[in-house]
């Protein structure tokens, strides 16, 4: 199915700030994730926002969705798809 | 407690009767375009729309076969889940009661679904009885793909998210079958008045 | 890639403590910012504005100035109808505050310790993000070859104009082209059309050196763009984007 340009449609980036409050403070558009349905792997930041009632992040290779995320009164849901790759500190090898 | 800065006022909001403003909404003079995802680009020449599913017989239009049915213009308010709402916007379609004329079902749920793969579930009582248009035109001119264009779900007595753009079917089912949003954690049924945005309302 | 500090996401009041007036639609705002933990060029800060009848409204605006400087700056470029940027880019003045979150962001950045080859491409207000890295490659004394192509509508719709050649003058490896879309002077003798593959190709570097590419500006520009650098040959792994919707502002 073909697609008209969308001169509207941001990245994730844009909504750095509230993935990193949803994340517990992580950084989360260097994190990377593998598509569910073509495979390729890709940075958060290079996601494809959509807003409809919720938030959309959408694979840049396929299109595929990668995370929805609803914003109630007091709450934050997420759902993600795909295979997210977030690399955090840890304990060093004794 | 938010602190407030100096001299900033945001866009200017006009009176309305507060009676056609449903709970936590506010009044909206632009058309905000919402989506969850890609555009749709339309080829008329191959666009259908259908009724299928738990039916005697399905039926389907061609663009030019949905354009030849009985038309009505309507005038209604349309309220958005992300909490804006715009009054007396202009519309002209079909009305699904036209399209359901020779439908025989006992199917109570509708699966509606769209180019891009959207969808959205409505009762069928919802759609019936003048309530709900396939529409085509808004404010008088073509609709536009950011707005759904070629032809949308237009469900005004729900929140918005139910008009489903881009529509180009309905599926009955025996079974009610939430859509995108539904199963994203919004409401099932979405009445603006009783303010059932989410599944927990 | 470490997790940031959750401080970073929490609210604060900043002061504007410098405006400086770049052109005639753009202003920079230099902020202090409490307890300020830092950045990396092509972060960005949120910003939230709050009307005294409680309305809010949240934007965000890349950080233009180095992680060298003490102070923050943002650079707003005014957008006629906006609800924001008319207010942060006209009726602010020095001793306002607003609230801040941050600096956000990691997968829009780049630290002169990671060297190049760079291409940056940037579309009207694009070039601020941008030119932090540059501000913060030159503090940096690096030599890494780096690219600068510059899109604007007009000379006097240029950010920076006068910091640009200066940089572009220091003969260390940057080499910074220009196009002007709409108007031009009458001796001009650069680029005069939106970018293309040609203009890329020619900008350089060649696909073979695998620069890390870095497009920012409008939505339409972001993504024609990057179609152009992965139909020249570059990796979509190695473009990073960050789109500014369809005004750009």
């Amino acid at each position: 199915m073909s697609t008209e340009p969308d001169a509207t449609v941001l990245d994730a980036n844009a909504i750095a700030g509230l993935l990193a409050e949803v994340f517990a403070g992580a950084e989360m558009t260097s994190a990377s994730r593998a598509c569910q349905s073509c495979g390729q792997r890709r940075a958060i930041g290079e996601h494809r926002l959509y807003r409809g009632a919720g938030l959309v992040l959408r694979c840049p290779a396929c299109n595929d969705i990668a995370m929805i995320m609803v914003e109630g009164d007091g709450w934050r849901e997420v759902r993600t798809a795909g295979f997210w790759s977030l690399r955090v500190p840890g304990p060093a090898a004794a | 407690m938010p602190s407030f800065s100096r001299g900033f006022h945001g866009r200017p909001r006009r009176d309305v009767d507060p009676s056609r403003v449903p709970p936590g909404q506010y009044v909206e003079d632009d058309f905000p375009v919402l989506s969850a995802g890609p555009t749709p680009r339309a080829n008329l020449a191959e666009w259908s729309f259908a009724v299928q599913g738990a039916v005697d017989e399905a039926v389907s239009w061609t663009w030019e076969e949905l354009n030849a049915l009985p038309q009505e213009t309507v005038t209604v308010d349309i309220h958005c889940v992300t909490k804006w709402s715009k009054l007396g916007t202009t519309w002209t379609g079909v009305s699904i009661d036209t399209l359901l004329e020779n439908v025989t079902t006992e199917a109570e749920y509708v699966s509606v679904w769209a180019d891009g793969g959207y969808t959205t579930n409505v009762p069928l009582e919802d759609l019936r009885d003048g309530k709900a248009w396939v529409a085509h035109t808004f404010d008088g001119e073509p609709l536009a793909p950011a707005h759904g264009g070629p032809a949308r779900l237009l469900v005004p007595h729900l929140y918005f998210w139910k008009s489903a753009k881009w529509v180009r079917g309905l599926t009955l089912t025996i079974d009610d079958e939430p859509g995108f949003w539904e199963q994203a954690g919004y409401h099932n049924y979405g009445d603006p008045w009783r303010e059932q945005r989410y599944w927990s309302d | 890639m470490a997790a940031a500090a959750p401080a970073r996401i929490v609210w604060k009041m900043a002061t504007v403590v410098e405006l400086v007036e770049e052109t005639a639609h753009a202003r920079t705002l230099v902020l202090d910012v409490p307890d300020w933990p830092g950045h990396v060029a092509g972060q960005h800060l949120d910003v939230r504005l709050t009307a005294d009848d409680g309305y809010q409204a949240e934007r965000s605006y890349s950080v233009a100035s180095p992680p060298e400087d003490d102070r923050v700056a943002l650079t707003i470029e005014r957008i006629d109808d906006g609800e924001v940027s008319p207010y942060l880019a006209g009726e602010l003045e020095v001793g306002d505050r607003f609230e801040v979150r941050g600096p956000i962001g990691g997968h829009f950045t780049w630290r002169a310790a990671e060297g190049g080859p760079i291409l940056l491409v940037a579309g009207g207000s694009g070039l601020v993000p941008l030119m932090a890295m540059l501000r913060h490659r030159a503090r940096q004394g690096s030599h890494a070859d780096a690219r600068l192509l510059v899109s604007a509508r007009a000379l006097d719709a240029l950010l920076y104009r006068e910091e640009l050649m200066r940089l572009d003058d220091a003969r260390d490896g940057l080499s910074i082209t220009y196009t002007l879309t709409r108007d031009r002077p009458e001796r001009w003798t650069g680029y005069a059309r939106r970018v293309d593959a040609e203009m890329l190709e020619a900008v350089g570097p060649a696909v073979a050196n695998m620069p890390r590419v870095f497009v920012c500006g409008p939505t339409p520009f972001v993504e024609s763009v990057a179609d152009h650098l992965v139909a020249l040959g570059h990796d979509a792994a190695a473009i990073h984007t960050e789109r500014f919707g369809p005004t750009g502002g």
